[in-house]
C-alpha cells in the first residue's frame, strides 16, 4: 500500500523521466525535472521547518506552483495554497487560521506576501530551486509520513465570516484520484487542460492525475476564458484530451459562442462538477463533440473533491436534469432523514458520506469539526465517522442518486461554494449598511444584496472588492427603506426574491 | 456612450472605465464579467457580439467597446 503521494512521484519520475508533466505558456517541466525541483524545495524547507507543519504557498498559474506544493510534502509537511489575486484582507484571514511558520511565494507575489500580517519566514521559490538535494534528509522526512497524514488544507467559505480550512490526507486524495482516473480511463497519453485556480479543490485532478498515471497537464492562462476562440485554439495546439472543469467553466465557451468558430479536435473526455449543469449548454457540447465521454460529478471538499459520478450516456435536452449518479470506488454514500433514520428509496434525505475519503476536519477548529463529522447514527457498535453534506438527495431503484438542492443557505455561484451568511457578515461591516440579506437568483446567476442604510452601491462593491474574493462580490445591490419581515420577525426572503429583475 | 458607461458602472462600480485601457490584458475584467457584459450589451444595443469579436482589443477600454457597438450596429 502506498503511504503517500511521494510514492507516486518517485515511481512516475523513474518511469517517465523525460516526459512532460506540467506545461504553461512559458515553461515546461518533465517528470524528472519536476521531481528534482520538489527535492530541492523539500531539502531547503526541511532545514527551516519541522515535519508535520503547514507551509503556506502563494504562487501563480505556472508549472512551479505544483512543484512548490510537492516540495512542501517532501519536507514532511502539508501545504495551504493561497490565491495571490485575492484581497489582502482575505489572505490575512487564511493566514490567521493556518498560522504557518513559512510562506513559499514566487517572486511575482513577494510584494503581496510582504504586505500581509505574517510574522513567519517568507521564502522565494526562485531563490531556492537550485538547492542541492539531501537524499538522507528527504528520506527521513518521507518515512515520517503515514497515509493518514495531512496533504493539504484548502479554504472554503464559512457562514460565520471566517473561511474554513478543509484538511485532506494522502490516503483520501489517492483514493479519489484512483477512482476518477478509472472512470475517465486516464493513461500516459492523456493531456489535461487545467482551468481551476491551482489553490482550489478542483485543481487536484490536474495536479495528481499526472503524478498517478503519467499524464500531462497544461495550465491554461486565465485570460483565455474571456476569449473563447483563443481558448479552443489553445486546446488544439496543446492537443488536450481531457478536461476536468467546473460547470461554470464548461458553460463559458458555449455561452460565448466558441463552437461557431472552432472546436476542440483532440478532446475525448470532459468531466465537470461544482454546481448543477444547465443542460442547454451541455447539449451544445454534445452536438459539436458527440464522441466525447461526459461525466457529471458531485461532492463536497470535505469528501475529497467528488463522491459520486454519472456518465452521461444519453443525448440531453435543454431541460434534462442529470442525476449525480453512483458513488466512486471506495466511497460510501447514503441518505438520512432529519430524525437520523435511513431514507426510503425515492424519498428525499440528506446526503451523507463515509469512507477513507473523509477529510480530517477543519484546521484549528475542533468545534466545527465535531459538529460536521459525526458518528454514523445507524451504527451503535464501532467508531464510524460520516460527513453530513447539507445537500438533499434521493435514490432511484438502481441506486442512482439525484440532487435536490441545499438544506441551508449555501449556494454555488460561478463554480464556487458560497455561504450567503458570509456575504451578509461582510456587508454588515461596511459603514452605512444597517441591515441586509443576500439571496441568489439562480436562473440569471446574479448574487443579490438587499440592504438598508446610507451606503451607496459603489461603496459596497468597493469594500467587497477589497476584502472578498471576486466571486463573492454581489452583482445586484438593492437599497430598501426597510427589509420585509415575516410575522415572527425573520426576514421575508420570498418577498425579497420577488424583487429579482 | 452614456448608456454604455451606465452598464459598465453597474457591472463593476469599482473600475475606472474612463481611463482604463487594458481591461482584458491586465485581467481587470474576468471571464465572468465578459459573459455578463456581452449579454447586457446585446440586449441594450440590439446587436449580436460574435465570438470573433471577443478579442482583447475590442474590450480593453470603454472607447473600444463603443467602437465595436457602433460597428455592429452598422452591419
Amino acid at each position: 500500500m502506498e503511504k503517500s503521494v511521494l510514492c507516486r512521484l518517485n515511481s512516475v519520475s523513474e518511469k517517465y523521466p523525460g516526459k512532460t508533466a506540467f506545461r504553461d505558456t512559458e515553461n515546461s517541466l518533465t517528470f524528472g525535472e519536476f521531481n528534482e525541483l520538489t527535492r530541492s524545495v523539500g531539502t531547503y524547507l526541511s532545514g527551516i521547518v519541522s515535519p508535520g507543519s503547514p507551509v503556506a504557498v502563494m504562487s501563480g498559474r505556472h508549472v512551479y506552483t505544483p512543484a512548490c506544493f510537492l516540495g512542501a510534502v517532501r519536507a514532511g509537511c502539508f501545504y495551504a495554497p493561497m490565491d495571490g489575486d485575492m484581497p489582502v484582507a482575505r489572505l490575512n484571514q487564511i493566514l490567521g487560521v493556518i498560522k504557518a511558520g513559512v510562506m513559499l511565494v514566487d517572486r511575482a507575489h513577494l510584494e503581496t506576501a510582504e504586505s500581509l500580517d505574517f510574522d513567519g519566514t517568507i521564502v522565494v521559490t526562485e531563490d531556492i530551486i537550485n538547492t542541492p538535494a539531501d537524499d538522507e534528509l528527504l528520506k527521513s522526512r518521507e518515512d515520517g509520513i503515514v497515509c493518514t497524514s495531512p496533504l493539504y488544507v484548502i479554504f472554503t467559505s464559512g457562514s460565520t465570516g471566517v473561511p474554513k480550512g478543509v484538511i485532506t490526507s494522502h490516503q483520501s486524495l489517492m483514493t479519489y484520484i484512483d477512482s476518477v482516473g478509472k472512470v475517465l480511463s486516464i493513461d500516459d497519453t492523456d493531456v489535461l487542460g487545467n482551468q481551476s485556480p491551482l489553490d482550489y479543490i478542483a485543481a487536484v485532478r490536474d495536479i495528481y492525475l499526472p503524478l498517478s498515471f503519467g499524464a500531462s497537464t497544461f495550465i491554461i492562462p486565465k485570460n483565455e476564458f474571456a476569449v473563447p476562440a483563443q481558448l479552443f485554439d489553445t486546446l488544439n495546439r496543446e492537443r488536450i484530451t481531457t478536461l476536468c472543469w467546473s460547470v461554470a467553466g464548461v458553460e463559458l465557451p458555449a455561452k460565448l459562442g466558441a463552437f461557431d468558430v472552432s472546436k476542440p479536435e483532440y478532446l475525448k473526455k470532459l468531466c465537470f462538477s461544482g454546481s448543477v449543469m444547465p443542460c442547454k449548454y451541455l447539449k451544445l457540447w454534445q452536438e459539436n463533440l458527440p464522441d466525447v465521454l461526459y461525466v457529471n460529478q458531485y461532492g463536497p471538499t470535505e469528501a475529497t473533491a467528488s463522491c459520486t459520478y454519472y456518465v452521461v450516456d444519453e443525448k440531453v435536452d435543454d431541460d434534462t436534469v442529470l442525476p449525480i449518479g453512483k458513488p466512486y470506488d471506495n466511497y460510501r454514500v447514503f441518505l438520512l432523514n432529519e430524525d437520523n433514520t435511513p431514507t426510503e428509496q425515492g424519498k428525499i434525505g440528506e446526503i451523507c458520506v463515509s469512507g477513507p475519503i473523509l477529510a480530517l476536519g477543519y484546521y484549528g477548529n475542533a468545534e466545527y469539526t465535531q459538529k460536521s463529522f459525526v458518528q454514523n447514527p445507524l451504527n451503535p457498535n464501532y467508531r464510524e465517522l460520516i460527513y453530513k453534506t447539507g445537500d438533499l438527495g434521493s435514490m432511484d431503484p438502481d441506486g442512482t442518486l439525484r440532487f435536490h438542492g441545499r438544506k441551508d443557505r449555501q449556494i454555488k455561484h460561478l463554480g464556487h461554494r458560497i455561504e450567503l451568511g458570509e456575504i451578509e457578515e461582510a456587508a454588515k461591516k461596511i459603514e452605512g449598511v444597517l441591515d441586509c440579506c443576500s439571496l441568489y437568483n439562480k436562473p440569471k446567476e446574479h448574487l443579490y444584496l438587499f440592504y438598508t442604510g446610507s451606503a451607496t452601491s459603489k461603496d459596497i462593491v468597493i469594500s467587497f472588492r477589497k476584502n472578498m474574493p471576486a466571486f463573492m462580490v454581489p452583482r445586484k445591490l438593492v437599497n430598501l427603506d426597510k427589509l420585509p419581515t415575516l410575522p415572527n420577525g425573520k426576514i421575508d426572503m420570498q418577498t425579497l426574491k420577488s424583487y429579482f429583475k | 456612450m452614456d448608456e454604455l458607461m451606465e452598464i459598465l458602472e453597474e457591472l463593476r462600480p469599482d473600475v475606472d472605465f474612463e481611463n482604463e485601457t487594458a481591461l482584458i490584458t491586465d485581467g481587470v475584467l474576468d471571464s465572468f464579467d465578459i459573459v455578463a457584459l456581452v449579454g447586457e450589451l446585446n440586449d441594450a444595443f440590439d446587436i449580436e457580439i460574435k465570438p470573433n469579436n471577443l478579442v482583447p482589443e475590442n474590450f480593453n477600454s470603454a472607447k473600444a467597446m463603443y467602437a465595436l457597438i457602433e460597428q455592429l450596429q452598422d452591419e
